[in-house]
């Protein structure tokens, strides 16, 4: 490794919607500095999760360290550091772009701005970062570079003189990105003299070396064999290992002021190595730490059960592997009249409950079961101290309470104009209150409103994507607490009360949820040899009834030489079924039917 | 034995094949019900006069000259099926049995049954066809009320009944069997009572009664829903499926499969091997055959089954097709089985097996659905303990195990899956 100069040093980030590029892109400037051979490229190198790369997003954010030589004849290092791109790691990608000095903004020149870069944006603006704005996809029969960049000039307020066209895919404006990142991202400040501060922006576990930390040096020097202290998190380690990101780790003897790069030191998860945290050396410690260190806290619950409760150690064991490598992850034993052992887990949002679910079942094997999404509410029981609960079970009998609150979020919404009314209906029908609406040139709108969280975390994303035809984005962040009148609502299968199925709701809303839910209950659960009722019910009030029809047979008729392959492709799907049902008493509950409350009319 | 180490493998116990599927797709119209590969011909049409018939009978013959000798004994069974056989001429089907006779041979015992429709046949027709080997013939009464036949686009009408029967008992068949159907639109209690009552008037050999089948593409799958008006509700179908079993075997038939009965003596033995999962041959469009575990569906239109055979010839009667594994085997062994009322021979599976359908099955058995005999009939208490015996039947009961048979197949496919094994001898 050559020694490089803090002035020749260039960190940024890139700030994209989902679909606008942001891969392409990173992957064609690793081609183009050659930073990785061509042979080895294979698509979107830069997200390494299976998952990522089939949905097409960034989940766990990645860094690279590029040599590229100006015009000016000076060879420069380009650190790359990529950002999720969803609102729930939002905290991620803020500590992500506090390590670099500059971002590209990506927009599709045929899309335009999305709420999610909006948010990102802004973020940048806030600590200071050269945005250089790209437009992308240039190539693309649709695109109107002109549009779009009035678009962002309009409503970032950010200056579109020197926006570069580019089309990631075809490469062009390639280079102009490149040589844009030299001459208008400022280099680090040199404080290679001061005490060693490094943010941490990100950590995984690795299963041989411990949890392998990515950071920045803000100040001074870190050396191979240096005694490590991690500010908040008070703990010491040893840098056994030091080393850049080309994107794959290449082991060095030193980071100075302004470098990206990783250490290794057996740590032994990630929740000791935060993001956000600051590195210091042990025998000289700074002053203060970097600011704005935060702990990433879940903002959504669910209850996730084995379908087999043999599954229930293998669970937990899943659980305990991927919090080693996901910090935000929560999770503590919860035990269900309805469901048995499992655990209560706790997500920073739908997304990253989506991702752990399908991890645990595909890549650790499991059947589960999830119980519909909660957020944490605060109770005031009377002649006690305000609590907090984060399951709807637990919430006390109504005579012992004095308030419940539940958390509010800001939602920010951008569409285009034509779909306005239908999302104004929809925050109307989740108890937005609105707070404003702003319309931009091109027709498009943004809409923000106040709603409880609650009503977010259920389908609120699905519905605003298949009313505006995917055309909307959102946004939000949380607010604080309201006090409102909640009420617990119960549902009882063939007479026993359920407790994974009962769910919070406004009092107001409680009779239509309730008529709601019985009736898509009675459509999920099965038939079965005997009546079972379905009610809803409030404390001992019934409010909705609805019943399942006895079985009275379930046989084939005929069954003959040809047959027999689609008779048998008949009871294999409906073993699967089976397969997939929770015994609650004597009735068996398909999957499906403890998430109804998020799926109803 | 585990199946890992055998899957892939013939299914077990592969015996030599001794019964053959004949299909002919021929039909005047489609019935509302029926999904089957069949080619319309129009309400005059006749085997005797359409080409159409003549060219599908000349590829048939080839087909089965082209397939494979795996029979060292004749067949003891031919089935023809459709479709509407009995829209062949009588030379018809005497060259398509003397094709099978000269290239598998046929015993001189065997059981030839043939699918025939009320109002498509005549005397001399059937004296033709039992000149030609008919041994058994399978006449599709379907009802005995005319507006219930009409309900089902049915070509023939309750007058054409009588008749029907007369001509092949004068034929000198005695071996009838009466096809009935119960739960059509609108149809009442009563009206099955007396189609059962006028059934056993007739007192033919063989019945069978089935439950209609609301397939998705036929005209009634896509206008009915089922249990739903005008169609009779569940509990009712399942009504008529008792009233059957009690009127039925009252009269002294024997309810020997979920939807079939027979005088003694007269179950069908071709349909027997399906049910007790032997091989068969399978012949002509949509036909399927299960030759040397390999389960193989012909082509479901007549163009491509002709593309088909002229390939078949090409390639000497080799098919493409993967050998049922031993885990498949089992399920597909109980799922048949288990539909006869003798039900399965358990010596057939492995400790490991019995063990698992002890614990699938004992809540079902406490239900009284399922239970265990003799080999000579005779009931053998269910063990508190796995493994079920191997010298015992598995048996569903009549008529609530049948009834939910589905239900307790379900079950054992969930837990049975695929990872075990069957005995293979040795």
């Amino acid at each position: 490794m050559t020694e490089v100069p803090v002035s020749r040093v260039r960190n940024f980030s890139i700030i994209a919607h989902i679909d606008h590029g942001k891969s392409t892109l990173a992957d064609r400037l690793l081609q183009t500095t050659e930073t990785v051979a061509k042979r080895q490229m294979k698509e979107q190198f830069l997200d390494n999760m299976d998952l990522e790369r089939e949905r097409g997003i960034t989940i766990k954010l990645q860094a690279a360290r590029m040599n590229y030589t100006a015009k000016d004849g000076e060879t420069y290092v380009l650190n790359l550091i990529d950002t999720p791109g969803h609102v729930d790691f939002a905290y991620e990608v803020s500590r992500s772009l506090v390590a670099c000095e500059g971002a590209l903004l990506v927009v599709d020149a045929s899309q335009g701005v999305e709420a999610q870069t909006l948010a990102n944006v802004y973020l940048a603006l806030e600590h200071d970062l050269e945005i250089i704005p790209v437009l992308n996809k240039i190539d693309l029969p649709g695109a109107e570079p002109d549009r779009v960049v009035e678009e962002i000039e309009e409503v970032i307020g950010l200056d579109c003189s020197h926006a570069i066209l580019a089309s990631a895919k075809q490469g062009i404006g390639i280079d102009e990105i490149l040589e844009s990142i030299v001459q208008l991202v400022p280099p680090p400040a040199d404080t290679v003299d001061k005490p060693l501060r490094a943010l941490i922006f990100d950590s995984y576990y690795d299963p041989y070396r411990g949890v392998v930390v990515y950071f920045r040096v803000v100040d001074g020097c870190l050396r191979r064999g240096d005694r490590l202290r991690l500010m908040a998190s008070g703990k010491e380690y040893d840098a056994d290992e030091i080393g850049i990101l080309s994107p794959h780790q290449i082991p060095v003897d030193e980071l100075h002021a302004g470098e990206v790069g990783y250490f290794a030191a057996a740590i032994k998860a990630v929740e000791d190595a935060r993001v956000g945290d600051t590195i210091s050396l042990a025998k000289e410690p700074p002053d203060a730490p970097l600011p704005g260190y935060t702990e990433a806290k879940p903002m959504v619950f669910c209850g996730l059960f084995p379908t087999d409760s043999d599954q229930y150690s293998d669970l937990r064991e899943a659980l305990d592997k991927l919090k080693l490598n996901d910090a935000a992850l929560s999770f503590e034993p919860e035990t269900s009249s309805a469901m048995g052992f499992g655990f209560r887990c706790g997500f920073l949002g739908l997304l990253h409950l989506e991702i752990v679910q399908e991890r645990l079942e595909r890549e650790y094997n499991l059947d589960l079961i999830a119980t519909a999404p909660s957020v944490i509410y605060r109770i005031k029981s009377i002649g006690e101290d305000e609590f907090e609960i984060d399951n709807p079970s637990q919430l006390p009998p109504p005579q012992q309470r004095e308030y419940i609150q539940e958390p509010y979020v800001r939602v920010e919404m951008l569409a285009p104009e034509e779909y306005v009314g239908t999302l104004m209906e929809l925050c109307q029908n989740r108890r937005g209150e609105f707070k404003d609406m702003r319309y931009f040139a091109n027709k498009r709108t943004t809409l923000i409103y106040e709603l409880p969280l609650a009503e977010v975390v259920t389908d609120f994303f699905d519905q605003l994507k298949s009313r505006s035809r995917g055309y909307a984005s959102m946004e939000y962040h949380f607010l604080g607490y309201r006090q409102n009148d909640l009420v617990k609502l119960d549902v009882l299968v063939n007479g026993d009360s359920v407790d994974s199925l009962a769910t919070i709701v406004h009092r107001d809303k409680a009779y239509f949820v309730g008529r709601a839910l019985v009736e898509k209950l009675k459509e999920l659960i099965p038939r079965h040899q005997f009546k079972i009722p379905i009610q809803a019910s409030i404390g001992s009030r019934i409010i909705a009834s609805e019943h399942i029809p006895a079985l009275r047979k379930d046989v084939l008729a005929k069954c003959y030489g040809g047959d027999i392959s689609r008779k048998k492709k008949l009871l294999q799907k409906q073993a699967k079924g089976k397969k997939r049902m929770k015994a609650i008493g004597t009735v068996d509950v398909p999957q499906e039917a403890f998430m109804a409350v998020l799926k109803l009319e | 034995m585990k199946s890992a180490s055998l899957a892939g493998l013939v299914a077990p116990r592969d015996p030599s094949v001794q019964a053959a599927y004949v299909h002919i797709p021929f039909c005047r119209r489609r019935c509302f019900y029926c999904d089957f590969p069949i080619s319309v011909l129009g309400d005059r049409a006749h085997g005797r006069t359409s080409g159409s018939v003549a060219e599908y009978v000349v590829q048939l013959c080839q087909e089965i000259t082209a397939t494979p000798v795996a029979n060292p004994q004749p067949l003891t069974s031919v089935f023809f099926g459709g479709g509407t056989p009995s829209l062949l001429a009588a030379e018809q089907v005497a060259t398509i049995l003397d094709t099978l006779h000269r290239h598998l041979a046929i015993a001189p015992s065997a059981e030839i049954s043939i699918e025939m429709d009320p109002g498509t046949f005549d005397r001399a027709q059937i004296q033709g066809y039992r000149a030609a080997g008919i041994t058994r013939v399978s006449l599709g009464v379907q009802a005995f009320q005319d507006e219930l036949l009409q309900l089902c686009g049915r070509s023939h009408r309750c007058a054409d009944i009588a008749p029907a029967v007369e001509l092949v008992r004068a034929a000198g068949i005695d071996n009838l069997s009466l096809d009935l159907i119960s739960g059509l639109p609108q149809q009442t209690s009563d009206q099955w009572q007396a189609s059962l009552q006028q059934a056993i008037a007739i007192a033919p050999a063989h019945l069978s009664c089935y439950d209609l089948v609301l397939e998705p593409v036929t005209p009634f799958g896509k206008q009915y829903q089922p249990g739903e008006q005008p169609l009779p509700d569940d509990e009712t179908t399942a009504d008529f499926y008792r009233q059957a079993q009690a009127t039925l075997t009252d009269a002294g038939w024997q309810h020997y499969e979920i939807s079939n009965y027979a005088r003694s003596g007269y179950q069908c033995q071709h349909n027997r091997t399906y049910w007790q999962n032997q091989p068969y041959y399978g012949f002509g469009m949509g036909a399927t055959s299960y030759v040397h575990g390999q389960r193989y569906a012909r082509p479901r239109t007549r163009r491509e089954y002709y593309t088909w055979v002229a390939e078949f010839q090409a390639a000497e009667g080799q098919l493409c097709a993967p050998a049922t594994p031993p885990a498949e085997w089992i399920l597909e062994t109980l799922m048949l089985g288990l539909r006869l009322s003798e039900g399965v021979a358990l010596g057939k599976f492995d400790n490991e097996t019995r063990d698992r359908l002890h614990a699938t099955l004992t809540p079902y058995a406490q239900q009284g659905w399922v239970r265990l005999s003799e080999p000579t009939g005779q009931a053998r208490v269910w063990p508190p303990l796995a493994p079920l015996p191997h010298d015992t039947h598995l048996q569903l009961s009549d008529p609530e195990g049948f009834l939910f048979s589905n239900t307790i197949l379900a079950a054992l496919f969930a837990d049975l899956g695929v990872e075990i094994g069957a005995e293979t001898g040795g």
